[in-house]
C-alpha cells in the first residue's frame, strides 16, 4: 500500500516538474494601456485598423503563440489621440468620414521572441516590428514608416514562459506607444505634411472671414 | 555535553556567520543640510531600465521605498507615477540628465501633473544585483523508496546600487548614495538540501533604504 502511494506520489512529481519544464508558451494580452500625456496637435486623422491588424495573433516561433491584436490597437487608440485633435478610427479606408487627414494604415512586419536560452540572460525580449503606411484622404501616399519596439522581462526569475513573455510584450506594446508619441512629428514628411496643412488651414481660414466681412 | 555535542553549534556559528554580507555605503552631498519634505509633499522612487544587459528590478524598488515609507515620508508607488506620465518615464525617453528632465518640466501637461500629485523629489535607482562565483556540486535523486540530496555548493553575489536625489521643483540634484554589498551563500546537501543564504540584497536594501530616509527632513505643511 505504501509502496504504491509512493509510485503515485513519484509519479505526480515528475509529471508537476516535467509541466514546469514545458516550453511552449500561448499568450493572450489583456489589460488596459495608460493615457498619453500629450497635447495634441489640431489636425486631423484617420486610423484604419484593418481586420487583420485587430485580431493578430503573432506566432514569432513553433512554440510561441502573441494575441495581441486587441491590446495594439487599444494602444494606438491611446497613443493616436495625444497626436491628433480630431481623430476617426475605422475598420477600412472606406469607411473614412473625415476630410483633409492623414490615413494611418499600420501593420505588423515582424515579431520576435528570445528566451534566456537564446541570449543567455536572465531575461525574455519581444520586438515587434510595425509598418505606418502614412496616406492623404486622396490616396496619395505620404511615408511607410518603419517602427520598431522592444521590450524585455524584468527579471524572469521563477516566472512561467508564458507570464514572462506576456510582461516583454506589454513592455514592447508600451515601447511602441512612446516611440510614436516621441518621433512622428520628426518624422520629415509627416512635418511636411503638417506645415503644408496648417497653411491650407490658414487659407481657408482667412477666406472664411473674407466672406463673413463681404456679407452684408 | 560531550565534545562532538559542542562542535556541532560552534561549526553551525561559524557557517552562519559566513553567511553575513559586508555592505560599503558611499554618499555624496552638496550640503551637509537635510533635504526638507514638506508632510503634503511625497517623493517618487523609480529604477532604471534603460541598460541592455541589466535593469533595477521592481522588488528592489518596492524594498528602499516601504523602509522609507516607514520614516513617515510619502511615497507614490513608481508604476502609479510611470502610468500618469506615460510615456516620459518608459525606458526608451525617461530623463537620464537634469537637462533633459528641465525640458520635460517645461511641458505645462508634465509640471500640472507633477504638481497634482504633489511630487516633490524623484530618486532613481540604478543597479542589480549579479552571482560573481560558484563552485560545488549539488545531486538530487528521487525515487519509490524515498530521495535526497548530497553535495555542496557555495556561490558569491554582489548587489551594487547607486542612488540619484532630484528636486523636481529647483530641477536639481540633491544627492548621491552608492551601496555595494557582497557575501557568499552555501548550499549543503544532507538528505535534505540545507540552504544558508548571504542577505545580499536585503543589506544593499536596508543601508540604501535608511541611508536615504536620513536624507530628508519632515517638515509642517505651511499655510
Amino acid at each position: 500500500m505504501l509502496t504504491i502511494t509512493m509510485k503515485s506520489f513519484a509519479a505526480l512529481f515528475a509529471l508537476f516538474i516535467l509541466g514546469g519544464c514545458s516550453s511552449s508558451a500561448s499568450v493572450q494580452l489583456t489589460g488596459d494601456f495608460p493615457k498619453v500625456l500629450a497635447k495634441p496637435k489640431p489636425l486631423s486623422a484617420a486610423v484604419v485598423f484593418e481586420p487583420s491588424f485587430a485580431t493578430y495573433i503573432a506566432q514569432p516561433n513553433a512554440k510561441t503563440v502573441i494575441d495581441m491584436g486587441a491590446a495594439q490597437v487599444r494602444l494606438l487608440r491611446n497613443a493616436f489621440a495625444g497626436l491628433f485633435g480630431r481623430l476617426e478610427f475605422v475598420g477600412s479606408r472606406e469607411e473614412i468620414t473625415i476630410d483633409n487627414a492623414m490615413v494611418i494604415i499600420p501593420s505588423v512586419r515582424e515579431v520576435q521572441v528570445s528566451t534566456p536560452s537564446e541570449n543567455y540572460q536572465n531575461v525574455f525580449e519581444v520586438w515587434i516590428k510595425y509598418n505606418l503606411d502614412l496616406e492623404s484622404t486622396a490616396g496619395e501616399s505620404i511615408d511607410s514608416w518603419f517602427m520598431p519596439a522592444y521590450g524585455k522581462t524584468p527579471d524572469a526569475f521563477m516566472a512561467s514562459k508564458s507570464d514572462a513573455i506576456e510582461q516583454a510584450a506589454i513592455s514592447a506594446l508600451r515601447d511602441a506607444g512612446a516611440k510614436l508619441t516621441l518621433d512622428f512629428y520628426r518624422i520629415p514628411s509627416v512635418n511636411n505634411w503638417v506645415t503644408e496643412e496648417q497653411e491650407r488651414a490658414r487659407q481657408a481660414s482667412l477666406q472664411q472671414s473674407d466672406k463673413s466681412e463681404v456679407s452684408p | 555535553m560531550s565534545p562532538t555535542n559542542k562542535l556541532i553549534p560552534v561549526l553551525f556559528g561559524v557557517f552562519l556567520a559566513g553567511c553575513s554580507a559586508t555592505t560599503t555605503i558611499d554618499e555624496y552631498r552638496p550640503t551637509g543640510e537635510a533635504i526638507e519634505l514638506n508632510v503634503a509633499e511625497q517623493v517618487v522612487i523609480l529604477g532604471r531600465r534603460d541598460a541592455g544587459h541589466y535593469e533595477t528590478d521592481r522588488e528592489f524598488v518596492d524594498c528602499v521605498a516601504s523602509k522609507m515609507r516607514g520614516a513617515d515620508i510619502g511615497i507614490l508607488p513608481e508604476q502609479e507615477f510611470i502610468d500618469a506620465i506615460y510615456p516620459w518615464f518608459e525606458p526608451r525617453t525617461a530623463p537620464k540628465g537634469l537637462s533633459r528632465l528641465k525640458r520635460l518640466m517645461q511641458d505645462t501637461s508634465i509640471k500640472a501633473e507633477v504638481s497634482k500629485r504633489a511630487v516633490r523629489y524623484l530618486v532613481w535607482l540604478d543597479g542589480s544585483t549579479e552571482t560573481l562565483d560558484s563552485s560545488g556540486s549539488m545531486s538530487c535523486a528521487v525515487g519509490p523508496g524515498g530521495g535526497g540530496c548530497f553535495g555542496f555548493a557555495k556561490w558569491d553575489k554582489l548587489s551594487v546600487y547607486e542612488a540619484i536625489v532630484w528636486d523636481l521643483q529647483d530641477l536639481t540634484e540633491k544627492g548621491r548614495v552608492r551601496v555595494d554589498s557582497e557575501g557568499t551563500s552555501y548550499l549543503i546537501g544532507a538528505v535534505a538540501p540545507i540552504p544558508f543564504l548571504s542577505p545580499v540584497k536585503d543589506d544593499a536594501c536596508s543601508s540604501l533604504g535608511n541611508q536615504l530616509k536620513s536624507f530628508f527632513s519632515i517638515t509642517p505643511t505651511t499655510q
